[in-house]
């Protein structure tokens, strides 16, 4: 067949081969790695749960000796994971900064959810090597070197009238096009598909992927053949396509990301945990009543237990944590509208700039984007809540919290 | 006229005509000044707001009500890192760090709000500023500008007329390096422009802006030497663009990710919420305060009531209970500060890991060198955490202090059974403004410099490198001329 022929004439170009390997071998060093780190973080959420229980173990030793439920809430943690999704080896995005496992306790929430991870800046600076970096970055730079003498490299040659005489010319090119297309595109996906396999992906969101990456490839296929009509030598197509690369992978990303950082600026962040502090510990030197009021307002369930006398009460206390919450809840809302306006125009940006578009795309399927981040939040606050509810009726009902009370909380397991 | 600056100027005038030099070298002088320009108004905007918020801290830790000393010791502190005058430069680590530290007593947390977290993933394309352009994109312009100097003239015969006038190979080699280092020069401008409105307006040190100056220019020099000799020794001009551009893709894209990945694998470090249960479990074996019969608490109240020559708690000058939150307060400390140490170490080990790679990247070993003389490198934020803690104990030991010297343990015992004691627990608010302020010590210029060297040493193995190749391909050119 005429591809086949197509085909051996490709490989017996020099540099044709060694490209092909090489995307081939970076590919798979990608996934490699990724499958590495999520295994690696797959292993830190194991090791925690067991840590964890004899932590409480420790806490209930002392704690049911008492059986005082504020004690209990107050120095009991709970751990909470989030487990990497499938495909979150080709797409890493932030789980190096942001943390996939964070202890909370029934204290107020925004002094908890905001905790970072202890990761190593320098190499965050950089950046992962992940199979998302080498199809947005790499495997571009590799068809540029595929295609940019397709005509050019020809007419160089001196074959190029020849080949045109013998008819189909538009046809010839888009076969050689395509196929060299193709085999870019086996080299970068294979990996990635070995990859999902290992990781047990579903065949959807995989098969979602690798269509997402065979249109950005494509695009940068149509952007050489575009620049390769205008006629011009193999070493100008070079530099051209190579120029093209810059703008649209490194230069237009960063001006937009400047542009949507100072349009969209989230101080809010600082703020709200600075006015939440504030509002918690105000708490102290406000009347008990007032505090208590404020709290049956959104609790009412609970306004018909004793009535606080001592100086200090538990329900007093965790009355006061709550409303610390409420009291920042508008500016929670505002940060997050911020975080989530910056990531809905970075999306925007996505289809004016390819290398955005396949990154957000990529990142979503493997929920390690921005998106993920506040999902996970969202869980947290869920469970949260249902940790104040657990711990409530003892702290309000001044029932006793004994060794048995401990293994009735919730548990974020069954959160997912 | 000495025959290299003929050669030079009249690879200059070419350049000046050719209209792909015209539009990459505007381009990349634009796209330096606006970078320039944005980094220094958002360094000293974010220096502003950092401030601000930390005269508001400062202001409402000052401003609390008579409270017990306890209280306060939970009420905690917010300090911010101050970003260096020369973040307007090299903003380094600074938005892959949170920048907003909360301290408190017995606990140890994380700084927050950095930008990564909150910005979506186009933060890992790179941000522009004057260090990302001329790291990353100068290079790149050198390149397609200088790839054809020698190899197109190779091709169309001019070199071997040069040769047959009587000119040197060596000479008419040095002369296209001239010409495309007087182009450096001009990429260069906008970020010296830069740099030198810092030192003189930005409060910027004299000899950390030399550094940096003179780190870059040797940076883009080595990029001349590599580029007009690889244009001099390619077999052709299309050869040597492949070439040069496949070498900058491994230097400024493909290595730094790559050092990355091989430094976290080789030294992968403890999640946070692990360090944390370590810290609780190591505390629980030095002595757990929960116990009554706690055998370290037993005998550091021994200890007290030995010192002070009485037989009950209660007899003591001083309130028993703040000498027990002193003595918590150590213990858990120091612990923290061992992990922390632990951990800084850890990260040392990877960073160094991650420069060796600085062999195959002169982009690596300029990024270093930009980011330590900025102030922006991890040991700057390493500093920053590392003083915070410092001032996390000092403030929250002097409030034990207050607790157990100006509270008696009769009133401090009874406070919330008895109204009057737990009136007197709340003790006069002016001791919260004689508490110190955050006050940050940044890196002095002689440590900045002293952190800067690794990279420097790498950017002059590449520049020796380099030499030694331009000079083999003069020797190669006259040779083949002869």
């Amino acid at each position: 067949m005429r591809l086949g022929q197509e085909l051996r004439l490709f490989l017996r170009q020099r540099l044709a081969v060694p490209t092909l390997v090489l995307l081939a071998l970076l590919s798979t060093v990608s996934v490699a790695t990724g499958l590495w780190e999520v295994r690696r973080q797959t292993e830190t959420i194991a090791r925690i749960q067991p840590l964890q229980a004899e932590e409480e173990k420790a806490v209930s030793a002392w704690v049911s000796r008492e059986g005082d439920a504020g004690n209990a809430a107050y120095y009991t943690f709970h751990a909470t994971w989030d487990p990497p999704a499938a495909l979150a080896f080709a797409a890493l995005g932030q789980r190096d900064v942001a943390p996939y496992v964070l202890r909370v306790r029934a204290l107020a929430l925004e002094s908890q959810i905001h905790e970072g991870e202890a990761y190593n800046a320098e190499l965050a600076l950089s950046g992962r090597f992940d199979w998302a970096f080498v199809a947005t970055f790499l495997a571009p730079l590799i068809l540029i070197v595929l295609l940019h003498d397709l005509v050019s490299g020809e007419r160089e040659a001196g074959r190029l009238q020849a080949l045109q005489a013998a008819g189909g010319s538009t046809g010839l090119w888009l076969r050689r096009a395509g196929l060299r297309l193709g085999l870019a595109f086996v080299a970068l996906g294979a990996p990635f598909a070995a990859g999902a396999w290992i990781s047990g992906a579903a065949a959807g969101v995989s098969l979602a992927a690798l269509g997402a990456t065979a249109l950005y490839l494509a695009f940068w296929a149509l952007v050489c053949l575009g620049v390769g009509a205008l006629g011009r030598s193999s070493v100008a197509n070079g530099a051209l396509l190579a120029a093209t690369w810059v703008a649209l992978t490194l230069v237009l990303p960063a001006l937009a990301h400047l542009l949507i950082n100072s349009t969209i600026p989230v101080r809010q962040g600082v703020e709200l945990t600075l006015a939440q502090r504030e509002a918690v510990h105000a708490g102290w030197d406000k009347p008990k009543d007032a505090t208590l009021n404020a709290f049956f307002a959104a609790h009412p369930e609970w306004r018909d237990t004793p009535p606080v006398l001592t100086g200090f009460h538990w329900k007093w206390y965790y009355a006061f944590q709550h409303l610390g919450d409420l009291s920042v809840a508008d500016q929670v809302a505002a940060y997050r509208r911020g975080l989530e306006a910056r990531d809905a125009w970075t999306a925007r940006a996505g289809w004016f700039l390819p290398a955005v578009g396949l990154q957000t795309t990529l990142h979503r399927m493997a929920e390690t984007d921005l998106a993920a981040q506040l999902a996970y939040q969202d869980r947290i606050r869920a469970f949260h809540e249902r940790l104040r509810r657990f711990y409530y009726p003892y702290i309000f009902n001044e029932t006793p919290f004994r060794e048995g009370d401990f293994a009735k909380a919730p548990r974020w397991a069954e959160d997912g | 006229m000495s025959p290299v600056l003929r050669i030079a100027a009249n690879e200059l005038r070419l350049l000046a005509r050719t209209r792909v030099a015209q539009i990459a070298v505007a381009l990349v002088v634009a796209l330096s000044a606006v970078a320039a320009l944005t980094a220094i108004s958002q360094g000293r905007e974010s220096q502003e707001i950092r401030s601000r918020f930390q005269a508001q801290a400062d202001r409402e830790f000052d401003g609390q009500p008579a409270r017990h000393p306890h209280r306060m010791v939970h009420y905690g502190h917010f300090v911010f890192r101050p970003l260096p005058a020369l973040a307007g430069f090299d903003p380094g680590v600074d938005a892959f760090t949170g920048s907003t530290l909360f301290l408190e007593g017995h606990r140890q947390n994380s700084a927050n709000f950095g930008d990564v977290r909150q910005s979506s993933l186009l933060v890992r394309f790179g941000q522009l500023t004057p260090a990302f352009v001329i790291q990353a994109l100068g290079p790149l312009v050198l390149i397609f500008i200088g790839f054809g100097a020698l190899a197109r003239e190779r091709e169309s015969g001019l070199l071997r007329l040069h040769l047959a006038q009587g000119v040197g190979a060596r000479q008419v080699l040095a002369g296209k390096v001239v010409a495309l280092a007087a182009v450096a020069g001009l990429i260069l401008a906008p970020a010296l422009i830069a740099l030198v409105w810092l030192a003189l307006f930005g409060g910027a040190p004299a000899p950390a802006v030399a550094m940096l100056a003179g780190g870059y220019a040797v940076y883009l020099l080595v990029w001349v030497l590599i580029t007009t000799s690889v244009s001099a020794l390619a077999p052709s001009s299309r050869s040597a663009l492949a070439l040069l551009v496949a070498g900058w893709a491994v230097s400024a894209i493909l290595a730094p990710r790559l050092a990355t990945d091989i430094a976290l694998a080789a030294m992968p470090q403890a999640s946070r919420l692990e360090t944390d249960i370590a810290i609780q479990r190591d505390l629980k074996k030095i002595g757990d305060s929960h116990n009554p019969d706690d055998p370290h608490f037993n005998a550091f109240r021994a200890s007290v009531l030995k010192s002070y020559g009485v037989s009950r708690v209660e007899d003591l000058p001083v309130n028993y209970r703040g000498l027990i939150a002193m003595e918590g307060e150590r213990l858990t400390s120091a612990l923290f500060d061992r992990y922390a140490e632990r951990q800084f170490a850890g990260q040392r080990e990877q960073s160094r890991m991650a420069l060796i790679l600085g062999l195959a990247s002169p982009t690596l070993a300029v990024r270093s060198l930009s980011m330590a003389a900025s102030g922006t490198d991890l040991e700057g934020h390493r500093r920053f955490l590392q003083q915070a803690e410092a001032y996390r104990y000092t403030i929250v030991q002097g409030l034990n202090r207050l607790q157990a010297e100006a509270l008696t343990f009769s009133d401090d015992t009874n406070r919330n059974r008895d109204p009057e004691a737990g009136r007197r627990v709340r003790i006069d608010p002016g001791a919260w403004r004689r508490t110190p302020d955050f006050v940050y010590r940044p890196a002095s210029t002689a440590e900045a410099l002293t952190a800067a060297l690794p990279g420097l040493a790498l950017l002059g193995l590449w520049a020796g490198l380099a030499g030694s190749l331009a000079w083999g391909a003069g020797r190669r050119l006259a040779r083949g001329a002869g």
